[in-house]
């Protein structure tokens, strides 16, 4: 029951992670069910929903800190649940989490140097040619002023950066960012979300989950729905946000249905001023 | 790349040049003919390796260990057992208790390692307890009554301690190459964050039991030269408390995590007990007990983050309370 | 069929002190998440106090219970109050370092003042016993069982019952919130902290009664209590209780081992520390939460 519509992104349509029939539970409760969608190379993906509709559990699935009770997510033909974590990121896959916590007694430069140490093409880089890369990447994100500084020094929205940052490192095809936006003021939204479109534009898929409505439209490509474990709504973000389930996930049935008494009420008012002009005397 | 004001994780490299000094003068202890000064030098480059073991498993991966005294025993168990077969090469002893340490530090790590802090760390203490229970009731090794362990003759008596000083300098060198390369970052990583190690592609088990069996391999290091220095090995020399707690305490009073650290505290500790044992022997337990508990308040971080401290004596008063309840 | 039942009944008299021992550091550990090495040297220290009562003034270990607990009690306030309360909040290392220098300390000037030498309370009751169904149970040992459970019992009681009490559990499951609602957290951990000492000064008075006194006679305990908190879970009382008894049981048990390989001649007796460490272990990778409860590392 999901509304397909034509997504109008600049991407390669190459399949970069597929999501088949994912399905999640916890104890009694089906977190996610038979959630599928394609995400394609090169796009932004916004994954949007009321709170509780699974879009962190969903998160989780992909990058394999979960592993689904049924479906399967797989990554250029490889099945991610059976990758043990330390492993995802040299698939290709990288995430940042909504609790950050950098490594406090190291320097921002090297927090990030040991993602380049240890991320995808680690194996290859000398320490120094890490650090080098992790210079690079501070320069990206911003935060080459503070190279230097324990991490623990840093501000809220330095510390996102250094997040992304610090993902950037394991040099990933397809990064999943998590509620990176919250706590943000809206001056250091826009920075954020340039930095992603800068980021896009290096070649990196990107999966974002957000709360803020502002910021997920103006950055995404394809917006997927989630509400109580379901994929409600797929296509560009236009379309979806303007569709009735969605609206409803968001707003609630109820709100829907005032909506639409209320617009029966005003047709009906029109209707009668057009048959019957108000009094002269008022 | 120039590191932060407190060293990064190689701590001040003046501290490390000074202990890099001082380990250059050691060489001539020898020289003095005096072979009281010599064991007591000999003991603290014992504990100085020692100290760098706990300091690899401890203070850089942050696994606090209480159990490193069942590698030292093990260690000086190896060399008793050569010698008891004929083999009498320092060498050899040091390669086999390596060799024997790495073996039952990745065995019994790969269960052990799994626990997180408390749990880790009494596991460690009652594996200790539990090495020496088991070799104390194997006959073949002696039982309680211990092996007589071959040694050379008064002459060349210094060969032990030029052992002990390149197994010491050697444990030095390797924390200091360590943590200037891609595995102390691991470690490290792992000390501070190890959920978020695990994202950026580090192992934990794999770095875990690797740092474990380093340290292992430097406390065996030193147990093999201690057993022939010795000439005698039981259970309670082994694995006497001592050698399991003095490191430890050694390497925070000098600094955990640093590289220069357990030499610097080793010295100090050392030589202050070997005083205190001329001089008083009632009370030397009492004063480690009553220096233990004086570190933990006073120097938490160890004398080498001091030597690197920006902000002098308000920076460290401030940090006194930092932990309070 | 004997010698089983035997064991059984030495199993669940060791385990009542066992609980005793283990209630008082977990308590500490569960509450104030610090594991007090010196815990053993406050049993030695309760079991001191009895000797030297019983020695200069005659008193009945039984009747020098309160007075143990209350010498222990104030040892121990004024030890957290002016020693750990600095560190409290701070890393396991830290803890465990003071403790365990603490524990140096208090072992080595009992050393100095009543020596290495091994010491015992022998009462006119000592060795009475009496048999039911063909096993021996010593009076002594059943007495302490009692004292042990009844002990556990008003542990309980105070703890689920009193205001302060109250406070204390609230404190161990959520500090924020126990602040909030006008719990003084310095106050509580004095009071937990002097509690575990106290109990360990009484678990060292029952001990006298049995075993043999020494300085360093509390170390073997601490393990146990160690590994007795894990087996039942941390911070509860029932959790001490069932896994005192389950350890006493076992340990005596495990202890009449007594087999011979080729030349090699193994006795339970001698590996109790090994055989601590194997259920630890066991206990730790199967189950970490414990029998009973949940545990908070």
């Amino acid at each position: 029951m999901s509304v397909q519509t034509q997504s109008q992104s600049q991407s390669s349509h190459e399949v970069a992670l597929r999501i088949e029939n994912v399905g999640m539970r916890f104890g009694g409760l089906w977190a996610l069910s038979e959630v599928s969608f394609d995400v394609e190379r090169g796009c932004v993906l916004g994954l949007i929903g009321p709170n509780g509709s699974g879009k962190t559990t969903l998160m989780n699935v992909i990058s394999g800190v979960y592993r689904p009770t049924t479906g399967q997510v797989t990554y250029a033909g490889k099945r991610i649940a059976s990758v043990p974590t330390h492993e995802v990121c040299h698939l290709g896959i990288a995430r940042t989490f909504q609790v950050v916590k950098p490594f406090a007694s190291l320097t921002v430069r090297e927090n990030v140097a040991v993602g380049a140490m240890y991320g995808r093409y680690g194996a290859k880089r000398s320490t120094r040619a890490s650090f080098e890369r992790a210079q690079e990447l501070l320069e990206v994100v911003g935060l080459a002023r503070v190279a230097e500084r324990p991490a623990s020094d840093l501000t809220v929205p330095d510390r996102k950066r250094l997040e992304v940052a610090k993902a950037l490192a394991l040099d990933p095809d397809v990064l999943l960012l998590d509620e990176v936006m919250a706590g943000l003021n809206a001056t250091e939204v826009d920075e954020a979300l340039q930095l992603l479109r800068d980021v896009n534009a290096r070649g990196v898929t990107l999966i974002v989950v957000e709360h803020l409505m502002k910021a997920i439209v103006s950055i995404s490509t394809t917006i997927v729905v989630l509400a109580e474990g379901k994929k409600i709504a797929q296509g560009a973000p236009a379309d979806v946000l303007a569709s009735p389930q969605v609206i409803e996930a968001y707003l609630g049935s109820r709100w829907v249905k005032r909506q639409e008494q209320l617009k029966e009420i005003e047709a009906q008012r029109a209707h009668a001023a057009q048959v019957q002009p108000p009094d002269a005397h008022g | 790349m120039r590191r932060i004001g407190l060293g990064g994780i190689t701590g001040s490299p003046y501290a490390f040049a000074v202990a890099l000094v001082l380990m250059v003068l050691l060489l001539a202890i020898p020289l003095t003919h005096n072979g009281y000064i010599e064991i007591v030098f000999r003991g603290i480059l014992m504990y100085a390796t020692m100290a760098y073991g706990w300091n690899l498993i401890g203070g850089y991966t942050g696994y606090v260990s209480f159990g490193q005294v069942a590698f030292f025993g093990i260690g000086a168990y190896c060399s008793a057992v050569l010698s008891q077969m004929g083999v009498n090469n320092l060498f050899l002893d040091v390669l086999v208790a390596c060799a024997v340490n790495g073996a039952f530090a990745t065995l019994v790590g790969l269960p052990v390692l799994q626990l997180k802090g408390h749990y880790f760390a009494i596991a460690t203490l009652g594996i200790g307890l539990a090495i020496t229970d088991i070799i104390a009731n194997l006959d073949a090794l002696g039982g309680t009554s211990g092996l007589r362990v071959q040694q050379v003759d008064e002459a060349h008596f210094s060969v032990y301690y030029y052992a002990m000083w390149l197994v010491a300098l050697a444990a030095m060198l390797a924390t200091f190459f360590i943590a200037r390369s891609k595995l102390g970052y691991a470690f490290v990583a792992i000390r501070e964050n190890e959920d978020a190690a695990a994202v950026l592609g580090i192992s934990p088990r794999r770095f875990k039991i690797t740092a474990w069996a380093i340290s292992g391999m430097m406390a065996g290091a030193a147990g093999a030269v201690y057993a022939p220095a010795n000439g005698f090995l039981d259970p309670s020399i082994a694995f006497s408390a001592d050698s399991n707690v003095f490191p430890i305490v050694m390497a925070l009073l000098g600094g955990i995590g640093t590289v220069a650290g357990p030499f610097i505290g080793a010295l100090i500790l050392a030589g202050a007990n070997e005083l205190l044992q001329r001089y008083f022997i009632k009370i030397h337990t009492l004063f480690f007990g009553a220096m233990i508990v004086l570190v933990v308040l006073l120097l938490p971080r160890g004398l080498v983050w001091l030597f690197g401290l920006k902000g002098g004596a308000r920076t460290w008063l401030k940090s006194l309370t930092a932990y309070k309840a | 069929m004997q010698l089983l039942a035997q064991d059984l009944v030495n199993g669940i008299l060791a385990g009542g002190i066992l609980a005793l021992v283990a209630l008082g550091f977990s308590l500490v550990w569960g509450i104030m998440n610090i594991i007090n090495l010196a815990h053993g040297a406050f049993i030695m220290l309760g079991a001191y106090v009895t000797y030297q009562l019983y020695q200069s003034f005659h008193i009945d270990p039984f009747l020098s219970l309160p007075i143990s607990f209350v010498a222990l009690f104030v040892l121990g306030w004024l030890i957290q109050r002016y020693l750990i309360n600095w560190v409290a909040r701070a890393p396991i290392l830290t803890t465990f370092l003071l403790t365990f220098g603490l524990s140096l300390l208090i072992v080595n000037l009992a050393l100095i003042v009543w020596t290495g030498d091994t010491r015992g309370v022998t009462t006119p009751y000592s060795g009475a016993n009496f048999t039911l169904a063909g096993v021996t149970v010593p009076w002594v040992k059943l007495y302490t069982l009692l004292t042990a459970l009844a002990i556990t019992g008003v542990m309980q009681l105070w703890l689920t019952r009193s205001k302060t009490g109250r406070a204390i559990r609230a404190t161990s499951m959520d500090i924020g919130a126990a602040q909030l609602s006008g719990v003084r957290t310095a106050n509580i951990y004095a009071i937990v902290f002097a509690l575990s000492a106290g109990l360990g000064g009484v678990a060292g008075t029952l001990i006298s009664l049995s075993y043999a006194l020494t300085p360093t006679m509390g170390d073997p305990f601490l393990i146990k209590a160690f590994v007795v908190c894990v087996l039942g879970g941390l911070g509860s009382v029932q959790g001490a209780l069932i896994g005192g008894l389950v350890y006493g049981i076992v340990e005596a048990f495990a202890t009449q081992i007594d087999v011979t390989i080729g030349t090699q001649h193994i006795s339970g007796s001698g590996l109790q520390d090994a055989i601590a460490l194997v259920v630890l272990l066991i206990v730790l990778i199967v189950r970490p939460t414990g029998i009973v409860g949940k545990a908070t590392a």
